[in-house]
């Protein structure tokens, strides 16, 4: 029984292979291609209430016993990550019908997200390594695909050549650090790293080498999924390439998957060993905000500038691994399900706009304000949301995020953890000019007089997005009481 | 009359209301002055309404005779908003926010008057007006640290898109100096709100409930999330040497935004130091006192200083902001019953004075199109009505007894005469450059001869929507400043409250 056991804890991930499996078949049967992205929004949907009855209704509980060797945990944890991953993909699917319209092999494109998303969820249900890096890879292999999905053009082609020849490379540092800790603990199972680690660290001999090199080799792993710096450079050049839709994908979702496997490990399977690496952690969270804000300042295509601003996203939501508090990663992980409304919700708009004509540079968004008011309202909520401009998601996410620095920082003899929220601040003040810039060219120059209509299926996954972020900001009592959980859930407690 | 009624809220929802209606206007564009106006005078109305019924010396009433009174707020409204962090939407007034309050709602009013020919996307310029007057108004009622900052921030998002919309030529320079300058003070009083927040340790960020356990914080705590607050309230007041926003966000901002800049905004940093840092961080505030004292004379000084120097009649009045703003931190920086009062009455009082100058600035651009002062000259002539009004102004502005500004400035200096004797000599003589500058300006370009320097057969006298507003702002200043008491007497015990921790100020 313990196979159908494993099989019902999988039973919403075989969902969604399932309906992958059969996209490419529906692309024959139908002339109309919208059917396939109600296709493939069926079970996401599906999946996305019934996480929303669990989590935020508490109708039912997932199966969770009996699983057995413990490989996945159904806990709040996994169950909000996979909230945001499956918003994300509703997000991008909605937006996906006119923006690939007349395009060939659509019935692939949506089996790919699909896969994507199945293999995100995945690694937030991880409590074993070797699942972990199955999910890991799964997403990945499905999003290599992805961004070269506009076949005709150079752009994409090479965003999906750099992002597979990275990606491979990033999962063989992981592969090989968790080889090493299984050589250090003889186990792949997350939680039961700590002691060896820690014995291994303090030891004298070269053994400790070993533990300094595992960690290492992951912190680089990961640190490429997640765009941190200095593993960011790849992150721009692919999502300029991708098709628009996918780079959101990949900015509020793929990303957020890197941190939910930073957390995993970090957070319960080298605990023990945090003061070996706070400090280079939170160094790499202040290089990463500052990186990503410093360089976005002068982009001047749309996606770049959003592709830096979500490498500084990482850099805020890393702050959590130094901390290591429940509240920072309740923080950290409220700012997850914000920057996944608040990120794809801009791309969207990007990508409704190329629908209509309107180019990537941002002296193409001139006098938007004036073409198309409500795309311009939407993106400029998204921009502000991102700086953290209250009463928006942005902020109340932030503003735990931060605040968990200040809180850790108030313990005796771990006064410079206040430096990561000064860091945090300064950067959202500067990331600010980048944003306004945007706004500015919107509502306060000139452009063409020919409007802009808002296509409907986009239309309707920005209007979600939107309200998201409008709701997140200004009640997000629930919201965040399930991010306490979730973080409880990750210490166990 | 205002029992069970949540006359707060109301007054706060109403401009918001008023700013949705007039953003969906659609094609109806000319609607949108009369929709700002009317939301803008039923929140008025409802301000005077609260300042009637607000009750003088609330804490020698005897319990229970109140309603809607809590810790001497009155009108008080508390809910849970986002229970997990303990945040709540807590508003109340007291003798301290009532008199910024209604300044608010009148200043809002007026400026929409005064708006009234404003053509170029008129939709947008009145529903954003409406906008930042929910802002302001939240923060001068908040009594939870994060509603007091959402509220704060709202107000920068209208700001900058007025200047930046509606702004003279370097309105994007200006407009993004604004926004970021003031966004980085913001974020150093959120980062002191962080720090008392879990200091206090009581998961609540109710402003009340912290001050009661922050005034036991250690000195060396108290220190430093005072300057944070200090910097970050400082900055908007402005202070020497952090006031280099406000000139340029003056000059390019359109007359309204800089009626209400500097009517309201920049009472906002004044408010806060007098609501949140003085009052709970008592050591803190101690341990600042010559910085806080030697800033504010610095402030009077150098913003008078350069008003002789300036050859823009409206950057003139800009930086005399500076200048005339240093009073209400050397109020604060005495620590003492009478100084606070007086500076709380500066806010008052200068809300009003400089309302009439920017008007008056905007309507000497309006008229002769231009407002630099070597090229006017002798325009008394021809703008009578505007040339009195000017004076007026002015002769407020400089500390005319008999006009608001002399209470409360007259009430600083015997303050810091109490408290440092003979160094009053330094802010003393910013009030005969403060005459000088006002008057040169008023002689060079209302009075003496014609200069002839620009075409002026066409310049007429104010327009109606430019005079009543004016004129209504001339006759309040006129009464406060022979009935000041009306005000004093309400700020007075408020202050009382506020000082406590200081052993009976």
């Amino acid at each position: 029984m313990e196979v159908l056991d494993v099989l019902g804890a999988f039973m919403p991930q075989l969902l969604l292979v399932l309906f992958a499996l059969a996209l490419p078949a529906l692309d024959y049967l139908f002339k109309d291609k919208r059917v396939l992205a109600f296709a493939t929004l069926a079970p996401l949907v599906g999946y996305a209430l019934a996480l929303v009855s669990w989590t935020v209704g508490g109708y039912w509980e997932p199966p969770t016993d009996g699983v057995s060797p413990h490989l996945i945990e159904i806990d709040m944890f996994s169950g909000l990550f996979a909230l945001a991953f499956v918003s994300v993909g509703i997000i991008v699917v909605l937006s996906s019908p006119e923006f690939i319209r007349g395009e060939r092999n659509q019935g692939e494109y949506y089996a790919l997200i699909l896969l994507a998303v199945t293999g995100m969820t995945v690694v937030a249900m991880s409590t074993d390594l070797i699942i972990l890096f199955v999910g890991l890879e799964i997403a990945g292999i499905a999003s290599f695909a992805l961004s070269g999905f506009s076949k005709g053009e150079k752009r994409s082609a090479e965003a999906a050549t750099k992002y597979f020849i990275v990606g491979g490379f990033s999962s063989a540092l992981t592969l090989f650090a968790i080889s090493l800790f299984y050589g250090v603990a003889g186990t792949t199972e997350i939680a039961a790293l700590g002691p060896e680690m820690s014995a291994m660290l303090s030891a004298v001999d070269g053994t400790r080498s070993v533990a300094v090199m595992a960690t290492v080799m992951l912190i680089a792993g990961l640190g490429f999924k997640i765009a941190a710096v200095p593993f960011h450079m790849w992150a721009p050049d692919v999502y300029e390439g991708a098709p628009t839709p996918i780079s959101g994908l990949l900015a509020a979702a793929s990303k957020k998957m890197g941190v939910a496997a930073l957390f995993k490990i970090f957070l319960i399977g080298i605990i023990a060993t945090k003061s070996d690496w706070d400090v280079a952690l939170g160094a790499m969270a202040i290089l990463t905000m500052t990186v990503g804000n410093v360089i976005a300042v002068v982009q001047t295509n749309i996606k770049r500038m959003l592709a830096y601003s979500s490498i500084a996203q990482a850099g805020y939501i890393l702050i959590v691994l130094p901390i290591g508090t429940d509240y920072a990663v309740a923080g950290g992980l409220f700012h997850v399900v914000t920057h996944a409304f608040m990120k794809s919700g801009a791309f969207m708009v990007v990508a409704a706009l190329v629908v209509r004509g309107v180019g990537e540079s941002i002296d193409d968004y001139r006098g938007l304000a004036k073409r198309s008011p409500l795309l311009a309202l939407a993106m400029t909520l998204f921009l502000l949301s991102l700086a953290g401009i209250p009463p928006l998601a942005g902020f109340a996410s932030k503003f735990v995020l931060f605040s968990s620095a200040v809180d850790a920082a108030l313990v005796p003899g771990q006064s410079w953890l206040i430096w990561l929220a000064v860091a945090g601040v300064l950067n959202s003040a500067l990331s600010l000019y980048y944003y306004a810039r945007v706004i500015k060219r919107m509502y306060m120059e000139k452009g063409s007089d020919d409007k802009v209509s808002v296509p409907r299926m986009a239309g309707t996954a920005i209007l979600f997005a939107s309200v998201m972020t409008v709701l997140l900001g200004v009640y997000f009592d629930a919201v965040f009481d399930l991010c306490q959980q979730a973080a409880a859930a990750l210490f166990g407690t | 009359m205002l029992e069970n009624v949540p006359v707060l809220s109301l007054t706060i929802l109403l401009p918001l209301v008023g700013a949705l209606v007039t953003f969906t206007l659609g094609k109806r564009e000319s609607m949108a002055k009369w929709v700002a106006l009317a939301f803008s005078a039923a929140a008025f109305l409802l301000s005077l309404a609260v300042a009637f019924e607000f009750v003088v010396d609330p804490y020698s009433a005897a319990p229970g005779e109140l309603d809607g009174y809590s810790n001497g707020y009155q009108f008080y409204e508390s809910h849970v908003w986002i229970e997990s962090l303990g945040i709540n939407y807590i508003v109340g007034v007291d003798g301290i926010s009532l008199p910024l309050f209604v300044l608010t709602t009148l200043l809002c009013m007026l400026s929409i008057i005064f708006s009234w020919d404003t053509d170029h996307r008129p939709k947008e310029y009145f529903g954003l007006m409406l906008i930042l007057e929910v802002g302001v108004l939240g923060v001068f009622v908040a009594l939870d640290y994060f509603m007091f900052y959402v509220f704060w921030e709202i107000v920068l998002i209208p700001m900058y898109l007025m200047i930046g919309i509606w702004g003279g030529p370097n309105k994007d320079y200006a407009a993004i100096k604004f926004f970021i300058y003031t966004h980085i003070a913001s974020l150093a009083m959120l980062i002191a709100i962080m720090a008392m927040y879990f200091e206090a340790g009581l998961r609540t960020f109710s402003i009340e409930a912290i001050a009661e356990v922050s005034v036991d914080f250690s000195s060396g705590l108290q220190l430093a999330i005072f300057a944070a607050m200090f910097f970050g309230f400082g900055v908007k007041l402005p202070m020497v040497p952090f006031h280099t926003w406000l000139p340029d966000a003056h000059v390019e901002a359109p007359t309204a935004g800089s009626v209400l800049l500097a009517g309201l905004l920049l009472k906002m940093g004044g408010y806060g130091l007098i609501r949140v840092a003085i009052p709970s961080l008592p050591s803190g505030a101690e341990d600042m006192v010559f910085v806080m004292a030697a800033i504010a004379v610095a402030s009077i000084l150098y913003g008078a200083i350069l008003c002789l120097a300036q050859a823009d009649l409206k950057k003139m009045v800009a930086y005399s902001s500076i200048s005339h703003m240093g009073f209400v931190l050397l109020g604060y920086a005495t620590l003492g019953e009478l100084g606070v009062v007086a500076g709380v009455f500066q806010m008052f009082a200068h809300g009003l004075v400089t309302a009439v100058l920017f008007m008056m600035c905007g309507v000497v651009q309006h008229k002769c199109g231009t407002r630099m002062i070597p090229l006017l000259g002798g325009l008394a002539s021809r703008m009578p009505v505007a040339a009195t009004l000017m004076t007026v102004g002015f002769l407020a502005s400089l500390g005319l007894p008999g006009l608001v500004s002399f209470a409360a400035e007259f009430m600083v200096f015997a303050a810091m005469f109490f408290k440092w004797g003979m160094w009053i000599f330094l802010p003393i003589t910013a009030v005969a450059v403060t005459a000088a500058y006002y008057l040169w300006a008023l002689q060079r370009s209302m009075f003496g001869p014609m200069t002839n320097r620009i075409e002026t057969s066409h310049v007429r006298d104010v327009d109606w929507y430019e005079g009543v507003p004016v004129a209504v702002l001339i006759v309040l200043i006129a009464v406060f400043g022979v009935f000041p008491a009306l005000v004093f007497s309400r700020i007075g015990p408020a202050v009382e409250i506020a000082l406590r921790a200081f052993g009976g100020g």
